[in-house]
Protein backbone atom coordinates (compact mmCIF):
# COMPACT_ATOMS: atom_id res chain seq x y z
CA UNK A 1 0.00 0.00 0.00
CA UNK A 2 2.61 2.78 1.03
CA UNK A 3 4.97 1.29 -1.89
CA UNK A 4 2.00 2.16 -4.16
CA UNK A 5 1.60 5.84 -2.55
CA UNK A 6 5.02 6.27 -3.44
CA UNK A 7 5.01 5.48 -7.12
CA UNK A 8 1.72 7.35 -7.83
CA UNK A 9 3.68 10.43 -6.20
CA UNK A 10 6.57 10.32 -8.16
CA UNK A 11 4.92 8.98 -11.17
CA UNK A 12 4.17 12.14 -12.70
CA UNK A 13 7.43 13.80 -12.69
CA UNK A 14 8.66 11.14 -14.04
CA UNK A 15 6.29 10.63 -16.89
CA UNK A 16 6.71 14.74 -17.72
CA UNK A 17 10.38 14.14 -18.36
CA UNK A 18 10.19 11.27 -20.37
CA UNK A 19 7.52 12.88 -22.49
CA UNK A 20 10.28 15.86 -22.53
CA UNK A 21 12.95 13.66 -23.73
CA UNK A 22 10.76 12.20 -26.45
CA UNK A 23 9.83 15.34 -27.78
CA UNK A 24 13.47 16.08 -28.19
CA UNK A 25 13.80 12.76 -29.92
CA UNK A 26 11.00 13.60 -32.44
CA UNK A 27 12.30 17.29 -32.68
CA UNK A 28 13.41 18.72 -36.32
CA UNK A 29 16.92 19.18 -34.74
CA UNK A 30 17.38 15.97 -32.70
CA UNK A 31 15.49 14.16 -35.99
CA UNK A 32 18.15 15.53 -38.56
CA UNK A 33 21.55 14.81 -36.34
CA UNK A 34 20.38 10.94 -35.55
CA UNK A 35 19.36 10.23 -39.57
CA UNK A 36 22.38 12.65 -41.04
CA UNK A 37 25.24 9.89 -41.83
CA UNK A 38 27.98 12.80 -40.92
CA UNK A 39 26.39 14.99 -38.29
CA UNK A 40 26.31 12.67 -35.47
CA UNK A 41 29.49 11.23 -35.73
CA UNK A 42 31.47 14.54 -36.18
CA UNK A 43 30.18 15.90 -33.10
CA UNK A 44 30.95 12.77 -31.29
CA UNK A 45 34.37 13.36 -32.25
CA UNK A 46 34.05 16.43 -31.17
CA UNK A 47 32.86 15.02 -27.98
CA UNK A 48 35.45 12.01 -26.93
CA UNK A 49 38.78 14.80 -28.39
CA UNK A 50 37.25 17.39 -26.01
CA UNK A 51 37.52 14.95 -23.34
CA UNK A 52 41.48 16.13 -23.52
CA UNK A 53 40.48 19.98 -22.91
CA UNK A 54 38.10 19.18 -19.85
CA UNK A 55 39.26 16.29 -18.19
CA UNK A 56 42.84 16.55 -19.07
CA UNK A 57 43.47 20.11 -18.08
CA UNK A 58 41.55 19.19 -14.02
CA UNK A 59 42.92 16.14 -13.96
CA UNK A 60 46.62 18.02 -13.90
CA UNK A 61 45.30 20.21 -11.59
CA UNK A 62 43.86 17.36 -9.37
CA UNK A 63 47.30 16.14 -9.68
CA UNK A 64 49.03 18.92 -8.46
CA UNK A 65 46.54 18.86 -5.21
CA UNK A 66 48.02 15.09 -4.76
CA UNK A 67 51.65 16.59 -5.17
CA UNK A 68 52.26 14.04 -8.09
CA UNK A 69 53.34 16.92 -10.97
CA UNK A 70 54.09 20.55 -11.32
CA UNK A 71 55.49 20.07 -7.31
CA UNK A 72 57.41 23.43 -7.77
CA UNK A 73 54.66 25.49 -8.83
CA UNK A 74 51.64 27.52 -6.67
CA UNK A 75 48.62 26.07 -6.51
CA UNK A 76 47.05 29.13 -7.01
CA UNK A 77 49.22 29.83 -9.99
CA UNK A 78 47.96 26.40 -11.76
CA UNK A 79 44.40 26.80 -10.63
CA UNK A 80 44.59 30.48 -12.12
CA UNK A 81 46.37 28.95 -15.64
CA UNK A 82 44.82 25.84 -15.79
CA UNK A 83 41.02 26.97 -15.06
CA UNK A 84 40.33 28.81 -18.16
CA UNK A 85 40.89 26.10 -20.19
CA UNK A 86 39.34 23.71 -18.29
CA UNK A 87 36.29 26.11 -18.40
CA UNK A 88 36.47 25.86 -21.96
CA UNK A 89 36.58 22.41 -22.28
CA UNK A 90 33.18 22.51 -20.13
CA UNK A 91 31.53 24.86 -23.03
CA UNK A 92 32.46 22.53 -25.90
CA UNK A 93 31.92 19.34 -23.92
CA UNK A 94 28.25 20.48 -22.84
CA UNK A 95 27.29 21.65 -26.53
CA UNK A 96 28.37 19.29 -28.02
CA UNK A 97 26.98 16.31 -25.49
CA UNK A 98 23.43 18.10 -25.26
CA UNK A 99 23.23 17.63 -28.99
CA UNK A 100 24.23 14.11 -28.93
CA UNK A 101 21.15 13.53 -26.00
CA UNK A 102 19.26 15.92 -28.23
CA UNK A 103 19.10 13.33 -31.07
CA UNK A 104 18.67 10.34 -28.84
CA UNK A 105 17.00 11.76 -25.38
CA UNK A 106 13.80 9.20 -25.41
CA UNK A 107 17.11 6.54 -25.76
CA UNK A 108 19.09 7.87 -23.61
CA UNK A 109 16.28 8.61 -20.56
CA UNK A 110 16.24 4.77 -20.54
CA UNK A 111 19.80 4.39 -20.87
CA UNK A 112 21.45 2.78 -17.00
CA UNK A 113 25.18 4.28 -18.22
CA UNK A 114 23.75 7.46 -19.60
CA UNK A 115 21.74 7.71 -16.03
CA UNK A 116 25.00 7.07 -14.33
CA UNK A 117 26.76 9.69 -16.44
CA UNK A 118 24.75 12.21 -15.16
CA UNK A 119 24.40 11.97 -11.24
CA UNK A 120 28.10 11.66 -11.56
CA UNK A 121 28.42 14.63 -13.60
CA UNK A 122 26.02 16.54 -10.75
CA UNK A 123 28.69 14.98 -7.98
CA UNK A 124 31.55 16.12 -9.69
CA UNK A 125 29.92 19.75 -10.45
CA UNK A 126 29.52 19.80 -6.56
CA UNK A 127 32.78 19.00 -5.40
CA UNK A 128 34.98 22.24 -6.83
CA UNK A 129 32.09 24.02 -5.02
CA UNK A 130 32.54 22.41 -1.67
CA UNK A 131 36.34 22.80 -2.57
CA UNK A 132 36.22 26.84 -3.58
CA UNK A 133 34.57 27.73 -0.38
CA UNK A 134 35.96 25.87 1.96
CA UNK A 135 39.79 24.52 2.14
CA UNK A 136 40.55 26.57 -0.82
CA UNK A 137 40.21 29.59 0.87
CA UNK A 138 43.09 29.30 3.05
CA UNK A 139 45.37 28.57 -0.16
CA UNK A 140 47.99 31.52 0.87
CA UNK A 141 48.66 29.14 4.13
CA UNK A 142 49.65 26.03 1.65
CA UNK A 143 49.92 27.40 -1.69
CA UNK A 144 53.59 26.99 -2.34
CA UNK A 145 53.89 23.37 0.00
CA UNK A 146 54.32 19.92 -2.31
CA UNK A 147 51.91 18.42 0.29
CA UNK A 148 48.57 19.69 0.60
CA UNK A 149 46.25 19.78 3.36
CA UNK A 150 44.14 16.46 3.50
CA UNK A 151 40.93 18.15 2.47
CA UNK A 152 42.61 19.28 -0.64
CA UNK A 153 43.92 15.69 -1.78
CA UNK A 154 40.79 14.65 -0.92
CA UNK A 155 39.01 17.03 -3.34
CA UNK A 156 41.49 16.16 -5.78
CA UNK A 157 41.41 12.78 -5.73
CA UNK A 158 37.53 12.93 -6.01
CA UNK A 159 37.61 14.82 -8.90
CA UNK A 160 40.14 12.49 -10.82
CA UNK A 161 38.07 9.32 -9.45
CA UNK A 162 34.58 11.19 -10.86
CA UNK A 163 35.94 12.05 -14.16
CA UNK A 164 37.42 8.71 -14.60
CA UNK A 165 33.65 7.43 -13.65
CA UNK A 166 32.66 9.84 -16.11
CA UNK A 167 34.55 9.10 -19.32
CA UNK A 168 33.95 5.46 -18.36
CA UNK A 169 30.23 5.41 -18.23
CA UNK A 170 29.66 7.95 -21.15
CA UNK A 171 32.27 5.43 -22.93
CA UNK A 172 29.43 2.61 -21.91
CA UNK A 173 26.21 4.81 -23.00
CA UNK A 174 26.94 2.90 -26.09
CA UNK A 175 27.08 -0.27 -24.83
CA UNK A 176 23.30 0.24 -23.23
CA UNK A 177 21.55 2.03 -26.76
CA UNK A 178 19.20 0.31 -27.85
CA UNK B 1 59.17 -3.64 -44.73
CA UNK B 2 56.09 -6.33 -43.96
CA UNK B 3 54.23 -5.77 -41.04
CA UNK B 4 51.81 -8.30 -41.90
CA UNK B 5 53.27 -11.28 -40.39
CA UNK B 6 53.66 -9.42 -37.21
CA UNK B 7 49.73 -8.58 -37.02
CA UNK B 8 48.97 -12.21 -37.50
CA UNK B 9 51.46 -13.24 -34.74
CA UNK B 10 49.35 -10.53 -32.23
CA UNK B 11 46.08 -11.72 -32.97
CA UNK B 12 47.43 -15.18 -32.21
CA UNK B 13 49.53 -14.69 -28.84
CA UNK B 14 47.81 -15.78 -25.45
CA UNK B 15 46.70 -11.87 -25.54
CA UNK B 16 45.03 -11.77 -28.69
CA UNK B 17 42.90 -15.09 -27.94
CA UNK B 18 42.18 -13.69 -24.57
CA UNK B 19 41.06 -10.44 -25.77
CA UNK B 20 38.88 -12.31 -28.99
CA UNK B 21 37.32 -14.27 -26.71
CA UNK B 22 36.51 -12.17 -23.61
CA UNK B 23 32.86 -10.94 -23.73
CA UNK B 24 34.30 -7.55 -20.95
CA UNK B 25 38.30 -7.42 -21.76
CA UNK B 26 37.65 -5.26 -25.01
CA UNK B 27 34.85 -2.71 -23.35
CA UNK B 28 37.33 -2.38 -20.52
CA UNK B 29 40.62 -2.17 -22.50
CA UNK B 30 38.54 0.71 -24.40
CA UNK B 31 37.93 2.65 -21.09
CA UNK B 32 41.57 2.55 -19.92
CA UNK B 33 42.59 3.61 -23.70
CA UNK B 34 40.10 6.70 -23.42
CA UNK B 35 41.18 7.50 -19.40
CA UNK B 36 45.17 7.34 -21.16
CA UNK B 37 43.84 9.84 -24.00
CA UNK B 38 42.64 12.29 -21.40
CA UNK B 39 45.77 12.58 -19.61
CA UNK B 40 47.78 12.57 -22.90
CA UNK B 41 45.68 15.00 -24.39
CA UNK B 42 45.74 16.93 -21.43
CA UNK B 43 49.33 17.24 -21.32
CA UNK B 44 50.25 18.01 -24.63
CA UNK B 45 47.33 20.86 -24.83
CA UNK B 46 49.45 22.74 -21.26
CA UNK B 47 52.60 22.47 -23.09
CA UNK B 48 51.62 23.79 -26.55
CA UNK B 49 48.94 26.03 -25.62
CA UNK B 50 51.91 27.86 -23.32
CA UNK B 51 54.22 28.15 -26.64
CA UNK B 52 51.19 29.93 -27.89
CA UNK B 53 50.92 31.86 -24.72
CA UNK B 54 47.69 30.35 -23.29
CA UNK B 55 46.98 28.29 -20.16
CA UNK B 56 49.81 28.63 -17.85
CA UNK B 57 51.74 31.71 -18.79
CA UNK B 58 53.59 31.86 -15.42
CA UNK B 59 55.97 29.61 -15.87
CA UNK B 60 58.38 29.18 -18.96
CA UNK B 61 57.07 26.33 -21.35
CA UNK B 62 60.68 24.99 -21.01
CA UNK B 63 60.16 23.87 -17.08
CA UNK B 64 56.79 23.43 -17.69
CA UNK B 65 57.67 20.83 -20.87
CA UNK B 66 60.67 19.45 -18.00
CA UNK B 67 57.53 18.89 -15.18
CA UNK B 68 55.17 17.09 -17.07
CA UNK B 69 57.35 14.78 -18.79
CA UNK B 70 57.28 11.86 -16.75
CA UNK B 71 52.78 12.29 -16.88
CA UNK B 72 53.54 12.77 -20.75
CA UNK B 73 55.53 9.22 -21.39
CA UNK B 74 53.36 7.59 -18.41
CA UNK B 75 50.22 8.06 -20.17
CA UNK B 76 51.74 7.60 -23.83
CA UNK B 77 53.31 4.08 -22.34
CA UNK B 78 49.72 3.48 -21.09
CA UNK B 79 47.57 4.43 -24.58
CA UNK B 80 50.62 2.34 -26.58
CA UNK B 81 49.96 -0.71 -23.97
CA UNK B 82 46.05 -0.71 -23.80
CA UNK B 83 46.09 0.38 -27.65
CA UNK B 84 47.98 -3.18 -28.64
CA UNK B 85 45.72 -5.23 -26.82
CA UNK B 86 43.03 -3.30 -28.57
CA UNK B 87 44.74 -4.07 -31.59
CA UNK B 88 45.19 -7.88 -30.41
CA UNK B 89 40.99 -8.41 -30.81
CA UNK B 90 41.56 -7.90 -34.71
CA UNK B 91 44.73 -7.00 -35.76
CA UNK B 92 44.08 -8.00 -39.71
CA UNK B 93 41.18 -6.17 -39.88
CA UNK B 94 43.31 -2.97 -38.20
CA UNK B 95 46.08 -4.05 -40.88
CA UNK B 96 43.32 -3.12 -43.47
CA UNK B 97 41.96 -0.13 -42.48
CA UNK B 98 43.32 3.01 -43.90
CA UNK B 99 42.24 5.03 -40.53
CA UNK B 100 44.28 2.70 -38.70
CA UNK B 101 47.03 2.90 -40.63
CA UNK B 102 47.10 7.23 -41.44
CA UNK B 103 46.91 7.08 -36.86
CA UNK B 104 50.29 4.84 -36.91
CA UNK B 105 51.88 7.04 -39.38
CA UNK B 106 50.54 10.48 -37.20
CA UNK B 107 51.42 8.95 -33.56
CA UNK B 108 54.78 7.96 -34.94
CA UNK B 109 55.18 11.78 -36.52
CA UNK B 110 54.29 13.10 -33.48
CA UNK B 111 55.69 11.33 -30.66
CA UNK B 112 59.69 11.63 -33.00
CA UNK B 113 58.11 15.38 -33.39
CA UNK B 114 58.20 16.00 -29.95
CA UNK B 115 61.16 14.16 -28.44
CA UNK B 116 63.75 15.17 -31.56
CA UNK B 117 62.21 18.56 -32.52
CA UNK B 118 59.95 20.35 -29.13
CA UNK B 119 62.04 18.46 -26.81
CA UNK B 120 65.04 20.23 -28.04
CA UNK B 121 63.74 23.37 -28.62
CA UNK B 122 62.57 23.95 -25.16
CA UNK B 123 65.83 23.17 -23.46
CA UNK B 124 67.87 25.09 -25.91
CA UNK B 125 65.08 28.65 -25.22
CA UNK B 126 63.61 27.63 -22.22
CA UNK B 127 61.38 31.10 -22.09
CA UNK B 128 60.84 29.97 -26.26
CA UNK B 129 57.63 32.79 -27.39
CA UNK B 130 59.38 33.21 -30.76
CA UNK B 131 57.66 32.52 -34.10
CA UNK B 132 59.79 29.58 -34.82
CA UNK B 133 58.26 28.33 -31.20
CA UNK B 134 55.30 29.06 -31.74
CA UNK B 135 55.03 27.18 -35.40
CA UNK B 136 56.52 24.12 -33.67
CA UNK B 137 53.58 24.63 -30.95
CA UNK B 138 50.56 24.58 -33.99
CA UNK B 139 52.39 21.15 -35.88
CA UNK B 140 52.68 19.48 -32.67
CA UNK B 141 48.87 20.22 -31.68
CA UNK B 142 48.35 19.37 -35.30
CA UNK B 143 49.93 16.18 -35.39
CA UNK B 144 48.30 14.84 -32.08
CA UNK B 145 44.71 16.33 -33.83
CA UNK B 146 44.99 14.20 -36.47
CA UNK B 147 45.84 10.98 -34.24
CA UNK B 148 42.79 11.62 -32.31
CA UNK B 149 40.87 11.75 -35.73
CA UNK B 150 42.36 8.66 -37.23
CA UNK B 151 41.83 6.99 -33.88
CA UNK B 152 38.41 7.98 -34.18
CA UNK B 153 38.06 6.80 -38.19
CA UNK B 154 39.23 3.80 -37.19
CA UNK B 155 35.59 2.44 -36.05
CA UNK B 156 33.30 3.89 -38.75
CA UNK B 157 35.53 2.70 -41.60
Amino acid sequence: MADRTILKRRNPERKLLQEFCQWLYDSTIGTSIRESIWVFPIIETVHVLGITLLVGTIAILDLRLLGVVLKREPVARVAGGILPLTWAGFAVMFVSGFLLFWSEASKSYANPAFRIKLMLLLLVGLNPLIFHFTIYRTVGAWNNTVVTPFRARLAGLFSLTLWAGIICAGRAIAYFQK
Amino acid sequence: MDFLPLFQWLGHTPVGVFMQQSTYAFAVVEMVHLLSLAILGGVILLIDLRVLGLGLKDQTTGVLAQQLKPLLIGSLLVSVVSGILLLSEEPIKCYFNPAFRAKMLFLALAVVFYFAVQDRVFRLQPGASSLPAKCVGVVSLLLWLSVGLAGRAIGLL
